[in-house]
């Protein structure tokens, strides 16, 4: 599927050099230092993983980038620029879309109202429907249900049409907060088929995943999340293969 | 022959009243904030009205005076609401930063009690206490059917702006999810601005008709109608478009078939007590849904 | 001087300086001879009952956390039913003027019955109320009290009633306000001693509550509520406690109020509306949710302004400036100035004055409970204790270790609560 948006332009940075920069990034709230100082950084056309326990701050790595949080310390650096006065609203303009943890769709609204709000610019109707047609490609599921009202939508589909509603957007760059947590294994397969169908067409991908599996199996590169710190990273293929990230968290 | 002219009587009335439910029922939607200074809106906005319209020329061109005096309050009242809700409860927002827990709930509660005592007791020292007759542009048989009119011509077109627009698909997705809403590129604050000025201005209108039909004009007057819409928005489920609708005919009907009887007086004790059971029996009101009831 | 004998002897130092006030063993009442001026007097027994007031919505808004706006009522359930039981028993003893002695007998009395009368009615509204949510509770508070009021005041007074409940009703004024059996004033017979000794009272079972494993209990409750449920404290059954003990304080002070020395003669149902409430509501929050002291000194504060607006407007320079400006409501502006404050207050400094501290630091509590005698009378040394710090840290960081401590507190209240409560 196309990922360029009319009315944005491509982003500068060339493929395989950095897209998105985390320099020394620091949050606290509630008093909690929830990362202390992390780097790390998303090369165009990627996909890179973040794993570690619950806690560990990948979320909150997230939602900082998101601008859903505010930063303590450190800089984070999309395509060039700083987005650290970037509110979370204007975000999407740039070509960063966030799937939150837990879905965040709207239950009230149907499936082709979340879609059409997740379609920054309202105003481009052909550009809305087309995209539309797009995503619907890619998860027929959704396709099937788009007059149904969101909520009753399952728990998987759900989770698809939370990334197909971030996709509206045609970001240059997805950031997926936990997409495997409380769905069917079924559906998590195709689910994750479907990021690596996204990653092909040239979308950046930065995931968080608490299974450790998936995420080292679909993923180039991957940073290990411990207690607000970066322990580990590397090459996905290594990290599976490493005696402590198998201990950890693979199982042994 | 009675009851029918009470009925009667009481479905113009309660569509008044439901100009005032819906903004207790949007604002309620989209921040879960019971919004107490709204009947001081409704108040100010038959103020703003009575002023208006005298100095739009009331002598000269009524009609004019009266359609030109009625939508430049509409304006002004949107205003005010607007400025309620930057000056006292945007910044509660801005600080609790998406907690909630008790202390972040009173103290909206708090402000929002606060909010409606400044205005009316600003009011009474603005206006004074006096009683002032509104100017009566509508001859008396029809005041009632304009009224109803306008009433369900307003519902209409919310609800079109609620179901039909992109911007009530925004508020829509406010209500429910904030930050996912922001996540979309939806401008939060100002759906939620929009929110309280489209309320106002309903407000305002009705206060306007209320005193069309009514005729008088005091820095009270807010209090009771106030409390009777927002108790028609709970009954009739609050967050619910169509509930504030139904649930301010049905006060409006309750309130009249109560002048009937004996017991005229303690048509608020009714009122009241009406509230308290569907609070007890089901907080959703009857048109609201069920949901969980979040603690 | 082993604890006891020390509670003992000023607990009778103060009775002693109370009887004095009120009566001056014989010679003119002390409190005449401190205070001269009846309205000054006036002022300061009002304070008093204000206080009462604050102190007892204060467990329920402050402690507890929940939000009544309907405090009034309940007031206004314990004036009249201090009335009533004042009045008939005045002419039990044989009318003319109150005796101090009679006190006695009158007062504890008209306090049971006050206090008794008003938590049932707390416990009525409570119990259905308290599982709603916030701003639920808060408008069936109001209804109710605007039920009671309404009632009352509509009561058909010009002897057209039916049936005993409308007959009762009516018995009761109406709109003009009972005064008493005889229609000649219901009996004055709370003076200094009843009512600072009920302030009193009621600062040290508000100090007492605050300090215990129940208090802790509603903190932990009023933090967060999920996470309270989830250790053992049943919500609905603490919230319906605070209530009705709130709802009791009210009655107490309402029943202050009616048999008040100086006070107004009649029980109106004026005096009972959501203005009362509200006022109430200012001083908690003024004073600071949860501070035993802030309500005390909120209290005061409301009295001291709302009567000294009444001073001022019998003022002739006030006079004079009022006929020059005769729309200006001065009581408006009281008004309009005490909510902006408490709009400022919420939205610069929602912990109010003093928070959750007090003015007397609480000596270090020993396992299990807290020390429960009344710092009242004494400052003490007290020893940092983990809870205290956050309660005790200033506004300025409390924001950022607000949450962190409290979290740390919860945790920490919650499992003491466990071993103190139910």
């Amino acid at each position: 599927m196309k990922i360029e948006h009319p009315n944005r332009p491509a982003p500068k940075a060339e493929a395989g050099t950095p897209l998105l920069t985390v320099d020394n990034l620091a949050v606290s709230y509630g008093g909690i230092k929830a990362l202390k100082g992390i780097s790390l950084n998303v090369n165009r056309g990627e996909i890179v993983a973040m794993i570690g326990a619950n806690g560990a701050g990948k979320t909150t790595t997230l939602k900082t980038i998101a601008r859903l949080l505010p930063i303590s310390s450190g800089k984070i650096n999309y395509d060039g620029r700083d987005l650290g006065p970037v509110s979370a609203e204007s975000l999407v303009e740039y070509g960063v879309s966030l799937v939150p943890e837990g879905r965040g769709i709207f239950p009230n609204l149907t499936v082709r109202e979340n879609l059409e709000l997740g379609a920054w610019n309202h105003k481009s109707k052909s550009v809305i429907v087309e995209t539309e047609m797009e995503v619907v490609r890619l998860f027929p599921r959704i396709g099937e249900r788009v007059k149904q009202v969101a909520g009753t939508l399952s728990g998987g589909e759900q989770q698809m049409l939370a990334i197909a509603r971030a996709l509206m957007a045609r970001p240059a760059m997805l950031l997926l907060d936990e997409p495997s947590l409380g769905i069917a294994p079924r559906l998590v397969a195709d689910i994750f088929e479907a990021v690596a169908r996204i990653a092909e067409a040239g979308t950046t991908i930065l995931l968080v995943e608490q299974n450790t599996r998936l995420a080292l199996k679909y993923s180039r590169r991957a940073y290990v999340l411990r207690t607000g710190e970066i322990a580990m990273s590397g090459n996905s293929k290594d990290l599976a293969d490493n005696e402590e990230i198998k201990a950890a968290y693979l199982g042994g | 022959m009675k009851i029918l002219n009470a009925i009667i009587a009481g479905v113009a009335q309660g569509s008044m009243i439901a100009l005032v439910s819906l903004g207790y029922t949007m604002v309620y939607g989209i921040l879960k904030l019971i919004n107490f200074a709204h009947s001081e809106v409704f108040m100010m906005g038959a103020f703003f009205g009575l002023f208006l319209t005298v100095g739009f020329g009331l002598d000269t061109s009524p009609m004019f005076a009266g359609v030109a005096g009625t939508l430049a309050a509409m304006v002004l009242a949107g205003l005010l609401g607007a400025l309620v809700e930057k000056v006292a409860y945007a910044p509660l927002r801005a600080r609790s930063g998406g907690r909630s827990n008790t202390n972040t709930r009173i103290t909206p509660l708090v402000t929002a009690l606060g909010m409606s005592v400044l205005l009316q007791n600003l009011a009474q020292l603005l206006f004074t206490a006096r009683y002032r007759s509104y100017p009566q542009l509508l001859p008396i048989e029809n005041a009632r059917t304009i009224v109803f009119v306008v009433a369900v011509v307003v519902m209409i077109a919310l609800q079109f702006l609620v179901y039909g627009t992109w911007f009530g698909k925004a508020m829509r997705a406010v209500s429910v999810n904030v930050e996912a809403a922001r996540l979309m590129g939806i401008r939060t604050g100002r759906v939620i601005s929009m929110t309280f000025v489209t309320g106002s201005m309903l407000a305002a209108l009705g206060g306007i008709l209320y005193c069309l039909s009514q005729s008088q004009v005091y820095p009270t007057m807010g209090v009771v109608i106030g409390t009777r819409s927002f108790v028609a928005a709970v009954i009739g489920g609050i967050g619910s478009i169509p509930g504030a609708v139904l649930g301010g005919v049905l006060i409006g009907v309750i309130g009249e078939l109560t002048k009937l009887t004996p017991y005229s007086g303690l048509q608020d004790v009714i009122i009241f007590t009406v509230l308290i059971v569907v609070l007890l029996v089901r907080p959703s009101g009857l048109l609201g849904k069920a949901g969980i009831e979040k603690v | 001087m082993p604890r006891i004998v020390r509670g003992v002897l000023i607990t009778a130092l103060v009775v002693v300086v109370l009887i004095w006030l009120e009566s001056g063993f014989g010679a003119s009442p002390g409190f005449q001879t401190v205070l001269p001026d009846a309205a000054w007097r006036q002022l300061v027994l009002f304070a008093m009952v204000n206080v009462v007031i604050a102190l007892s919505l204060n467990v329920i808004n402050g402690m507890a956390g929940q939000f009544s706006i309907g405090h009034a009522g309940f007031v206004g359930i314990g004036a009249y039913t201090g009335a009533l039981v004042a009045g008939h028993l005045h002419v039990r003893l044989g009318s003319g003027d109150p005796q101090f002695a009679n006190s006695f007998i009158v007062m504890p009395l008209v306090l049971l019955a006050s206090g008794t009368i008003a938590a049932l009615f707390g416990l009525l509204v409570g119990l259905p109320s308290l599982r709603l949510r916030g701003d639920y509770l808060a408008i069936v508070t109001l209804g109710f009290a605007e039920i009671f009021r309404l009632v009352i005041a509509t009561a058909q007074t010009g002897g057209t009633a039916e049936g005993s409940v409308a007959k009762f009703l009516a018995s009761l004024g109406g709109q003009n306000g009972y005064a008493g059996p005889e229609g000649n004033g219901v009996p004055q017979y709370a003076g200094p001693f009843w009512i600072f000794g009920s302030v009193i009272v009621a600062t040290l079972i508000a100090w007492r509550i605050k300090f215990s494993g129940w208090g802790r209990a509603l903190r932990a409750l009023r933090e967060d509520e999920i996470a309270a449920s989830a250790v053992g404290v049943d919500p609905t059954r603490y919230k319906v406690v605070s209530f009705v003990i709130a709802a009791a304080g009210a009655g107490v002070a309402g029943g202050l109020f009616a048999s008040m020395h100086d006070g107004s003669p009649t029980v109106q149902p004026d005096s009972f509306t959501f203005v009362q409430s509200f006022d109430a509501i200012t001083m908690v929050i003024l004073g600071g949710s949860g501070s035993v002291s802030g309500a005390i000194v909120g209290g005061v504060f409301v009295t001291v302004t709302v009567k000294l607006i009444e001073q001022l407007q019998g003022l002739e320079s006030i006079q004079a400036f009022r006929a020059d400006h005769p729309s200006i409501d001065l009581n408006a502006l009281r008004m309009v100035v005490y909510a902006a404050v408490l709009i400022g207050l919420m939205i610069l400094r929602p912990e109010g004055l003093f928070g959750e501290r007090e003015i007397f630091r609480r000596k270090r509590p020993k396992k299990g409970g807290g020390d429960p005698d009344n710092n009242a009378a004494q400052k003490s040394q007290s020893t940092q204790e983990s809870t205290q710090d956050s309660e005790n840290s200033t506004p300025a960081d409390k924001e950022s270790t607000e949450s962190a401590s409290s979290k740390q507190a919860t945790s920490e209240t919650l499992t003491t609560a466990e071993g103190t409560a139910s």
